[in-house]
Protein backbone atom coordinates (compact mmCIF):
# COMPACT_ATOMS: atom_id res chain seq x y z
CA UNK A 1 0.00 0.00 0.00
CA UNK A 2 2.75 2.49 0.36
CA UNK A 3 3.34 2.24 -3.51
CA UNK A 4 0.02 3.55 -3.72
CA UNK A 5 0.96 6.31 -1.24
CA UNK A 6 3.70 7.45 -2.96
CA UNK A 7 2.09 7.28 -6.38
CA UNK A 8 -0.45 9.73 -5.08
CA UNK A 9 2.17 11.81 -4.00
CA UNK A 10 4.30 12.14 -6.93
CA UNK A 11 1.20 13.15 -8.45
CA UNK A 12 -0.08 15.28 -6.60
CA UNK A 13 2.98 17.55 -5.35
CA UNK A 14 2.89 18.72 -8.76
CA UNK A 15 -0.25 20.10 -8.62
CA UNK A 16 -1.09 23.72 -6.91
CA UNK A 17 -1.86 23.51 -3.32
CA UNK A 18 -5.58 24.01 -3.36
CA UNK A 19 -6.45 21.11 -6.11
CA UNK A 20 -4.26 18.81 -4.02
CA UNK A 21 -6.67 17.04 -1.14
CA UNK A 22 -9.68 16.60 -3.79
CA UNK A 23 -7.49 15.14 -6.31
CA UNK A 24 -5.81 12.47 -3.89
CA UNK A 25 -8.86 11.67 -2.77
CA UNK A 26 -10.12 11.24 -6.58
CA UNK A 27 -7.13 9.22 -7.08
CA UNK A 28 -6.74 7.04 -4.20
CA UNK A 29 -10.57 6.03 -5.43
CA UNK A 30 -9.49 5.59 -8.28
CA UNK A 31 -6.96 3.32 -7.56
CA UNK A 32 -9.11 0.88 -4.87
CA UNK A 33 -11.93 0.61 -8.10
CA UNK A 34 -9.13 -0.36 -9.86
CA UNK A 35 -7.87 -2.91 -7.83
CA UNK A 36 -11.48 -4.16 -6.45
CA UNK A 37 -12.32 -4.66 -10.57
CA UNK A 38 -8.68 -6.95 -10.24
CA UNK A 39 -9.20 -9.13 -7.33
CA UNK A 40 -12.98 -8.96 -6.67
CA UNK A 41 -13.33 -7.79 -2.97
CA UNK A 42 -10.28 -9.70 -1.87
CA UNK A 43 -7.07 -7.86 -0.63
CA UNK A 44 -4.49 -6.95 -3.90
CA UNK A 45 -0.90 -8.52 -3.74
CA UNK A 46 1.71 -6.22 -4.51
CA UNK A 47 2.08 -7.21 -7.78
CA UNK A 48 -1.71 -6.22 -8.72
CA UNK A 49 -0.95 -2.85 -7.20
CA UNK A 50 2.21 -2.51 -9.60
CA UNK A 51 -0.17 -3.25 -12.24
CA UNK A 52 -2.80 -1.27 -11.71
CA UNK A 53 -0.21 2.36 -11.21
CA UNK A 54 1.67 1.06 -14.36
CA UNK A 55 -1.41 1.38 -15.74
CA UNK A 56 -2.51 4.42 -14.89
CA UNK A 57 1.01 6.18 -16.14
CA UNK A 58 3.90 8.09 -15.01
CA UNK A 59 3.07 10.35 -12.44
CA UNK A 60 4.07 13.52 -14.01
CA UNK A 61 2.16 13.19 -17.39
CA UNK A 62 -0.58 12.53 -14.99
CA UNK A 63 0.00 15.42 -13.44
CA UNK A 64 0.31 17.33 -16.55
CA UNK A 65 -2.47 15.98 -17.61
CA UNK A 66 -4.45 17.54 -14.34
CA UNK A 67 -2.58 20.89 -15.04
CA UNK A 68 -3.53 20.81 -18.87
CA UNK A 69 -0.13 22.32 -19.25
CA UNK A 70 3.48 21.20 -18.81
CA UNK A 71 5.62 23.72 -17.14
CA UNK A 72 9.20 25.15 -18.23
CA UNK A 73 11.66 26.77 -16.12
CA UNK A 74 12.90 27.84 -19.87
CA UNK A 75 10.43 26.41 -22.44
CA UNK A 76 11.34 25.25 -25.92
CA UNK A 77 10.25 28.75 -27.51
CA UNK A 78 13.50 30.36 -25.95
CA UNK A 79 15.74 27.67 -25.03
CA UNK A 80 17.57 28.27 -28.24
CA UNK A 81 18.42 31.68 -27.21
CA UNK A 82 18.91 30.84 -24.00
CA UNK A 83 21.85 28.38 -24.92
CA UNK A 84 23.23 30.90 -27.55
CA UNK A 85 23.25 33.46 -24.60
CA UNK A 86 24.43 31.43 -21.89
CA UNK A 87 27.32 30.13 -24.61
CA UNK A 88 28.55 34.11 -25.12
CA UNK A 89 28.24 34.77 -21.80
CA UNK A 90 30.51 32.42 -20.53
CA UNK A 91 33.02 32.97 -23.21
CA UNK A 92 32.86 36.58 -21.91
CA UNK A 93 33.40 35.90 -18.26
CA UNK A 94 36.20 33.41 -19.47
CA UNK A 95 37.56 36.30 -21.49
CA UNK A 96 37.71 38.64 -18.44
CA UNK A 97 38.99 36.39 -16.02
CA UNK A 98 42.00 35.11 -18.66
CA UNK A 99 42.67 38.88 -19.04
CA UNK A 100 42.32 39.27 -15.00
CA UNK A 101 45.21 36.09 -14.60
CA UNK A 102 47.49 37.55 -17.23
CA UNK A 103 47.47 41.21 -15.42
CA UNK A 104 47.94 40.02 -11.99
CA UNK A 105 50.65 37.20 -13.27
CA UNK A 106 52.32 40.09 -15.15
CA UNK A 107 52.60 41.96 -12.35
CA UNK A 108 53.69 39.62 -9.45
CA UNK A 109 55.36 36.83 -11.35
CA UNK A 110 56.83 35.28 -8.89
CA UNK A 111 53.11 33.50 -7.77
CA UNK A 112 52.17 32.79 -10.81
CA UNK A 113 51.07 29.46 -9.55
CA UNK A 114 49.03 30.73 -6.67
CA UNK A 115 47.66 33.05 -9.03
CA UNK A 116 46.86 30.11 -11.21
CA UNK A 117 45.02 28.34 -8.43
CA UNK A 118 42.96 31.32 -7.52
CA UNK A 119 42.04 31.75 -11.11
CA UNK A 120 40.35 28.25 -11.53
CA UNK A 121 39.28 28.89 -8.69
CA UNK A 122 37.48 32.30 -9.95
CA UNK A 123 36.87 30.78 -13.20
CA UNK A 124 34.36 28.04 -11.79
CA UNK A 125 33.03 30.92 -9.66
CA UNK A 126 32.56 32.69 -12.72
CA UNK A 127 31.09 30.43 -14.69
CA UNK A 128 28.54 29.31 -11.93
CA UNK A 129 27.08 32.37 -11.59
CA UNK A 130 27.05 33.28 -15.13
CA UNK A 131 24.36 30.51 -15.55
CA UNK A 132 22.92 31.22 -12.90
CA UNK A 133 22.07 34.84 -14.02
CA UNK A 134 21.85 33.85 -17.47
CA UNK A 135 19.16 30.99 -16.07
CA UNK A 136 16.99 33.92 -13.72
CA UNK A 137 16.75 36.18 -16.75
CA UNK A 138 14.98 33.29 -18.81
CA UNK A 139 13.29 32.30 -16.11
CA UNK A 140 11.66 35.66 -15.90
CA UNK A 141 11.14 36.23 -19.70
CA UNK A 142 9.64 32.48 -20.02
CA UNK A 143 7.33 33.17 -17.08
CA UNK A 144 6.04 36.71 -17.92
CA UNK A 145 5.74 35.27 -21.64
CA UNK A 146 3.82 32.62 -21.02
CA UNK A 147 1.33 34.86 -18.62
CA UNK A 148 1.12 36.63 -21.43
CA UNK A 149 -0.09 34.47 -23.81
CA UNK A 150 -2.54 33.03 -21.30
CA UNK A 151 -4.01 36.30 -20.94
CA UNK A 152 -4.11 37.14 -24.73
CA UNK A 153 -6.22 34.22 -25.78
CA UNK A 154 -9.05 35.84 -23.56
CA UNK A 155 -8.24 39.35 -24.46
CA UNK A 156 -7.90 39.70 -27.75
CA UNK A 157 -7.25 37.84 -31.26
CA UNK A 158 -4.10 38.02 -32.92
CA UNK A 159 -3.19 40.88 -35.51
CA UNK A 160 -0.97 41.11 -38.31
CA UNK A 161 0.19 44.19 -36.66
CA UNK A 162 1.40 42.34 -33.72
CA UNK A 163 4.14 40.83 -35.67
CA UNK A 164 7.26 42.05 -34.23
CA UNK A 165 9.41 44.54 -36.68
CA UNK A 166 12.10 43.31 -38.71
CA UNK A 167 15.27 44.84 -37.23
CA UNK A 168 16.57 47.85 -39.03
CA UNK A 169 20.27 48.43 -39.65
CA UNK A 170 20.08 51.59 -37.20
CA UNK A 171 18.19 49.01 -34.35
CA UNK A 172 20.68 46.40 -34.81
CA UNK A 173 22.87 45.40 -31.56
CA UNK A 174 25.82 44.35 -32.51
CA UNK A 175 26.70 41.17 -30.15
CA UNK A 176 30.31 42.73 -29.87
CA UNK A 177 29.03 45.73 -27.57
CA UNK A 178 27.35 43.50 -24.81
CA UNK A 179 29.92 41.04 -24.79
CA UNK A 180 32.65 43.48 -24.56
CA UNK A 181 30.12 45.44 -21.39
CA UNK A 182 30.01 41.79 -19.49
CA UNK A 183 33.81 41.47 -20.20
CA UNK A 184 34.62 44.58 -18.37
CA UNK A 185 31.63 44.26 -15.96
CA UNK A 186 33.03 41.08 -14.97
CA UNK A 187 36.74 42.94 -15.01
CA UNK A 188 35.18 45.49 -12.76
CA UNK A 189 33.88 43.24 -10.65
CA UNK A 190 37.23 41.66 -9.64
CA UNK A 191 39.17 44.79 -9.48
CA UNK A 192 37.24 46.69 -7.13
CA UNK A 193 36.38 43.90 -5.11
CA UNK A 194 40.10 43.05 -4.61
CA UNK A 195 42.36 45.39 -6.16
CA UNK A 196 41.54 48.69 -5.50
CA UNK A 197 45.04 49.72 -4.85
CA UNK A 198 46.03 48.97 -8.64
CA UNK A 199 44.05 52.02 -9.42
CA UNK A 200 45.69 54.88 -9.33
CA UNK A 201 49.64 56.20 -10.97
CA UNK A 202 51.75 53.78 -11.96
CA UNK A 203 55.54 54.51 -12.25
CA UNK A 204 58.53 51.57 -12.76
CA UNK A 205 61.56 53.01 -11.62
CA UNK A 206 64.75 50.69 -12.17
CA UNK A 207 62.19 47.75 -12.38
CA UNK A 208 60.49 48.58 -9.26
CA UNK A 209 57.20 49.23 -9.46
CA UNK A 210 55.24 52.11 -7.70
CA UNK A 211 51.13 52.28 -7.58
CA UNK A 212 49.95 55.30 -5.99
CA UNK A 213 46.33 54.17 -5.56
CA UNK A 214 43.65 57.29 -6.02
CA UNK A 215 41.56 55.85 -3.44
CA UNK A 216 41.29 54.93 -0.03
CA UNK A 217 40.49 51.32 0.18
CA UNK A 218 39.22 51.24 3.04
CA UNK A 219 35.97 53.92 2.63
CA UNK A 220 35.87 52.56 -1.25
CA UNK A 221 35.11 49.33 0.06
CA UNK A 222 32.17 50.67 1.95
CA UNK A 223 30.20 51.28 -1.73
CA UNK A 224 31.15 47.70 -3.03
CA UNK A 225 27.79 46.40 -2.15
CA UNK A 226 25.73 49.51 -4.75
CA UNK A 227 29.09 48.69 -7.02
CA UNK A 228 28.00 44.84 -7.20
CA UNK A 229 24.66 45.52 -7.35
CA UNK A 230 24.80 47.92 -10.10
CA UNK A 231 27.38 45.83 -12.30
CA UNK A 232 24.84 42.90 -11.97
CA UNK A 233 22.03 44.82 -13.30
CA UNK A 234 24.62 46.05 -15.66
CA UNK A 235 25.51 42.41 -16.59
CA UNK A 236 21.53 41.26 -16.56
CA UNK A 237 20.68 44.73 -19.47
CA UNK A 238 23.52 43.00 -21.60
CA UNK A 239 21.73 39.40 -21.25
CA UNK A 240 18.60 40.88 -22.07
CA UNK A 241 20.43 42.96 -25.17
CA UNK A 242 22.59 39.46 -26.23
CA UNK A 243 18.90 38.11 -26.30
CA UNK A 244 16.90 40.51 -28.77
CA UNK A 245 19.74 42.06 -30.41
CA UNK A 246 17.47 44.70 -31.42
CA UNK A 247 16.56 48.06 -29.31
CA UNK A 248 13.55 48.29 -28.21
CA UNK A 249 11.54 51.14 -26.30
CA UNK A 250 11.47 48.61 -23.06
CA UNK A 251 15.65 48.08 -23.51
CA UNK A 252 16.11 51.64 -24.11
CA UNK A 253 14.37 52.07 -20.82
CA UNK A 254 16.78 49.55 -18.76
CA UNK A 255 19.60 51.37 -20.61
CA UNK A 256 18.45 54.54 -18.97
CA UNK A 257 17.56 53.45 -15.97
CA UNK A 258 20.58 51.84 -15.44
CA UNK A 259 22.74 54.72 -16.42
CA UNK A 260 20.94 56.69 -14.03
CA UNK A 261 21.68 54.46 -11.18
CA UNK A 262 25.44 54.51 -12.23
CA UNK A 263 25.10 58.66 -12.21
CA UNK A 264 23.45 57.75 -8.34
CA UNK A 265 25.98 55.82 -6.94
CA UNK A 266 28.80 57.57 -8.45
CA UNK A 267 27.39 61.31 -6.90
CA UNK A 268 27.32 59.04 -3.57
CA UNK A 269 30.71 57.94 -4.06
CA UNK A 270 32.29 60.79 -5.13
CA UNK A 271 30.77 63.21 -2.98
CA UNK A 272 32.27 62.21 0.26
CA UNK A 273 35.57 63.69 -0.36
CA UNK A 274 37.38 60.36 2.31
CA UNK A 275 36.79 58.20 -0.62
CA UNK A 276 39.72 59.59 -2.14
CA UNK A 277 43.52 58.93 -1.13
CA UNK A 278 44.52 61.55 1.25
CA UNK A 279 47.72 61.06 1.11
CA UNK A 280 48.21 61.09 -2.40
CA UNK A 281 50.42 64.41 -3.12
CA UNK A 282 52.58 62.73 -0.12
CA UNK A 283 53.25 59.84 -1.82
CA UNK A 284 53.72 60.97 -5.68
CA UNK A 285 56.11 63.52 -3.67
CA UNK A 286 57.52 60.40 -1.76
CA UNK A 287 57.93 58.37 -4.98
CA UNK A 288 59.38 60.86 -7.16
CA UNK A 289 56.42 61.81 -9.47
CA UNK A 290 56.75 65.31 -8.79
CA UNK A 291 59.08 67.56 -6.70
CA UNK A 292 57.72 69.48 -3.85
CA UNK A 293 57.37 73.41 -4.47
CA UNK A 294 57.44 72.89 -8.47
CA UNK A 295 55.45 73.94 -10.74
CA UNK A 296 54.62 70.30 -11.62
CA UNK A 297 53.36 69.71 -8.21
CA UNK A 298 50.89 72.91 -8.49
CA UNK A 299 49.63 72.26 -11.19
CA UNK A 300 48.84 68.18 -10.51
CA UNK A 301 47.69 69.86 -7.11
CA UNK A 302 45.18 71.93 -8.58
CA UNK A 303 43.99 69.28 -10.51
CA UNK A 304 43.49 66.56 -7.49
CA UNK A 305 42.35 69.29 -5.47
CA UNK A 306 39.25 70.47 -8.00
CA UNK A 307 38.72 66.55 -8.60
CA UNK A 308 38.78 65.52 -4.65
CA UNK A 309 37.47 68.32 -3.35
CA UNK A 310 35.51 70.22 -5.81
CA UNK A 311 32.20 68.97 -8.15
CA UNK A 312 34.57 68.92 -11.16
CA UNK A 313 34.22 64.96 -11.19
CA UNK A 314 30.66 65.04 -10.21
CA UNK A 315 29.77 67.84 -13.00
CA UNK A 316 31.60 65.63 -15.63
CA UNK A 317 29.98 62.59 -14.73
CA UNK A 318 26.56 64.11 -14.68
CA UNK A 319 27.58 65.61 -18.38
CA UNK A 320 28.43 62.29 -19.88
CA UNK A 321 24.98 60.64 -18.09
CA UNK A 322 23.23 63.09 -19.35
CA UNK A 323 24.39 62.99 -23.12
CA UNK A 324 23.88 59.22 -22.80
CA UNK A 325 19.84 59.61 -21.48
CA UNK A 326 19.26 62.05 -24.08
CA UNK A 327 20.73 60.06 -26.87
CA UNK A 328 19.01 56.98 -25.60
CA UNK A 329 15.69 59.24 -25.54
CA UNK A 330 16.35 60.45 -29.35
CA UNK A 331 17.19 56.84 -30.01
CA UNK A 332 14.01 55.49 -29.03
CA UNK A 333 11.99 58.29 -31.16
CA UNK A 334 13.71 57.51 -34.06
CA UNK A 335 13.02 53.84 -33.32
CA UNK A 336 9.90 54.19 -33.54
CA UNK A 337 8.77 56.49 -36.02
CA UNK B 1 9.06 4.93 -37.05
CA UNK B 2 6.99 1.61 -37.88
CA UNK B 3 3.67 1.62 -39.89
CA UNK B 4 2.27 0.14 -36.11
CA UNK B 5 3.53 2.68 -34.33
CA UNK B 6 2.30 5.05 -36.85
CA UNK B 7 -0.78 3.68 -36.61
CA UNK B 8 -1.23 3.75 -33.31
CA UNK B 9 -0.52 7.54 -32.86
CA UNK B 10 -2.94 8.50 -35.22
CA UNK B 11 -5.45 6.28 -34.23
CA UNK B 12 -4.97 7.76 -30.27
CA UNK B 13 -4.57 11.43 -31.51
CA UNK B 14 -8.42 10.83 -33.75
CA UNK B 15 -9.72 9.11 -30.40
CA UNK B 16 -8.40 12.47 -28.60
CA UNK B 17 -11.11 14.38 -30.44
CA UNK B 18 -13.91 12.49 -29.97
CA UNK B 19 -13.50 11.35 -26.45
CA UNK B 20 -15.30 14.70 -24.63
CA UNK B 21 -18.25 13.93 -26.99
CA UNK B 22 -18.34 10.21 -25.41
CA UNK B 23 -17.73 11.30 -21.81
CA UNK B 24 -20.58 14.13 -22.37
CA UNK B 25 -22.72 11.03 -23.94
CA UNK B 26 -23.03 8.90 -20.70
CA UNK B 27 -23.37 11.79 -18.06
CA UNK B 28 -27.30 12.65 -18.49
CA UNK B 29 -27.11 10.53 -15.14
CA UNK B 30 -24.65 10.93 -12.57
CA UNK B 31 -21.34 8.74 -12.80
CA UNK B 32 -18.49 8.24 -10.71
CA UNK B 33 -15.04 8.32 -13.05
CA UNK B 34 -14.44 4.37 -12.85
CA UNK B 35 -18.34 3.73 -13.24
CA UNK B 36 -17.98 5.54 -16.63
CA UNK B 37 -14.60 3.75 -17.56
CA UNK B 38 -16.66 0.51 -16.64
CA UNK B 39 -19.75 2.03 -19.09
CA UNK B 40 -17.45 3.05 -22.29
CA UNK B 41 -15.59 0.23 -22.13
CA UNK B 42 -18.65 -2.04 -21.85
CA UNK B 43 -19.47 -0.11 -25.33
CA UNK B 44 -15.97 -1.07 -26.91
CA UNK B 45 -14.36 2.30 -26.32
CA UNK B 46 -11.67 1.64 -24.02
CA UNK B 47 -10.46 4.78 -21.89
CA UNK B 48 -7.22 5.19 -20.24
CA UNK B 49 -8.70 6.14 -16.40
CA UNK B 50 -5.66 8.37 -16.34
CA UNK B 51 -6.76 10.47 -19.18
CA UNK B 52 -10.50 10.46 -17.95
CA UNK B 53 -10.50 11.50 -14.50
CA UNK B 54 -8.54 14.67 -14.93
CA UNK B 55 -10.80 15.36 -18.08
CA UNK B 56 -13.96 15.25 -16.47
CA UNK B 57 -11.95 18.05 -13.37
CA UNK B 58 -11.37 20.44 -16.93
CA UNK B 59 -15.29 19.73 -17.97
CA UNK B 60 -16.53 21.02 -14.93
CA UNK B 61 -14.44 23.89 -14.60
CA UNK B 62 -15.98 24.81 -17.81
CA UNK B 63 -18.80 24.39 -16.40
CA UNK B 64 -20.03 21.59 -18.52
CA UNK B 65 -20.50 19.18 -15.86
CA UNK B 66 -21.28 19.42 -11.77
CA UNK B 67 -19.90 17.50 -9.32
CA UNK B 68 -21.25 16.05 -6.08
CA UNK B 69 -19.15 13.79 -3.21
CA UNK B 70 -20.98 10.61 -2.24
CA UNK B 71 -20.15 9.62 1.44
CA UNK B 72 -22.24 7.13 2.01
CA UNK B 73 -20.40 4.54 0.27
CA UNK B 74 -17.48 2.70 1.58
CA UNK B 75 -15.31 4.99 0.01
CA UNK B 76 -16.18 8.60 -1.21
CA UNK B 77 -16.66 9.15 -4.52
CA UNK B 78 -17.34 12.08 -6.90
CA UNK B 79 -20.17 11.82 -9.03
CA UNK B 80 -20.40 14.30 -12.53
CA UNK B 81 -23.26 15.13 -13.89
CA UNK B 82 -24.00 17.33 -17.18
CA UNK B 83 -24.92 21.00 -16.32
CA UNK B 84 -27.90 22.68 -18.19
CA UNK B 85 -25.01 24.61 -20.18
CA UNK B 86 -23.23 20.67 -20.46
CA UNK B 87 -26.44 19.74 -22.50
CA UNK B 88 -26.44 22.30 -24.72
CA UNK B 89 -23.05 21.94 -25.73
CA UNK B 90 -23.66 18.40 -26.25
CA UNK B 91 -26.64 18.73 -28.21
CA UNK B 92 -24.40 21.14 -30.46
CA UNK B 93 -22.09 18.65 -30.95
CA UNK B 94 -23.59 15.75 -31.60
CA UNK B 95 -24.92 17.39 -34.51
CA UNK B 96 -21.11 18.96 -35.61
CA UNK B 97 -20.32 15.15 -35.20
CA UNK B 98 -23.10 14.30 -37.34
CA UNK B 99 -22.05 16.29 -40.25
CA UNK B 100 -18.56 15.45 -39.72
CA UNK B 101 -18.80 11.53 -39.68
CA UNK B 102 -21.18 12.16 -43.37
CA UNK B 103 -18.61 14.61 -44.61
CA UNK B 104 -15.56 12.30 -43.46
CA UNK B 105 -17.17 9.11 -45.09
CA UNK B 106 -18.35 10.78 -48.29
CA UNK B 107 -14.74 11.86 -48.93
CA UNK B 108 -13.42 8.52 -48.10
CA UNK B 109 -17.06 6.39 -50.44
CA UNK B 110 -17.29 9.11 -52.59
CA UNK B 111 -16.58 8.92 -56.39
CA UNK B 112 -13.04 10.08 -56.54
CA UNK B 113 -11.62 9.18 -53.03
CA UNK B 114 -9.54 6.89 -52.86
CA UNK B 115 -9.95 3.42 -51.76
CA UNK B 116 -13.88 3.94 -52.82
CA UNK B 117 -15.87 0.93 -52.82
Amino acid sequence: MELIDRYVYAVTQQLPEKQRTEIEKELRGLIEDMLEERTHGGSPSPKEVEDVLVELGNPSEMADRYRGSKRYLIGPGLFTSYISVLRIVWIAIGIALGVMFMIESIMDPTNVLDHFIDGIVSVVIGLTQGFAWVTVVFGILEYTGAQKARGKKTEQAWKPSDLPQLPQYKSRISPAEPIASIIFSVLFVVLFSYSTDLLGVWRFTDGERTVIPFFNTEVFSRFLPYIWILLAVGILKEIMKLNTRRWTTRLIGMEIAVTILYLIVAVLMFSDAAIWNADFMQQAVDSGLVTAGSEGYSTVNTVWENITEGLALIYLIGLVSMIQVISLIVKAYRNKA
Amino acid sequence: MDIQETIQSLTQELRRGTLVLCVLSQLSEPQYGYSLVSILEEKGLSIDPGTLYPLMRRLEKQELLVSSWDTNEARPRKYYQLSDLGMQVYQHLRQEWASLAEGVNRLMNGGEGYGAN
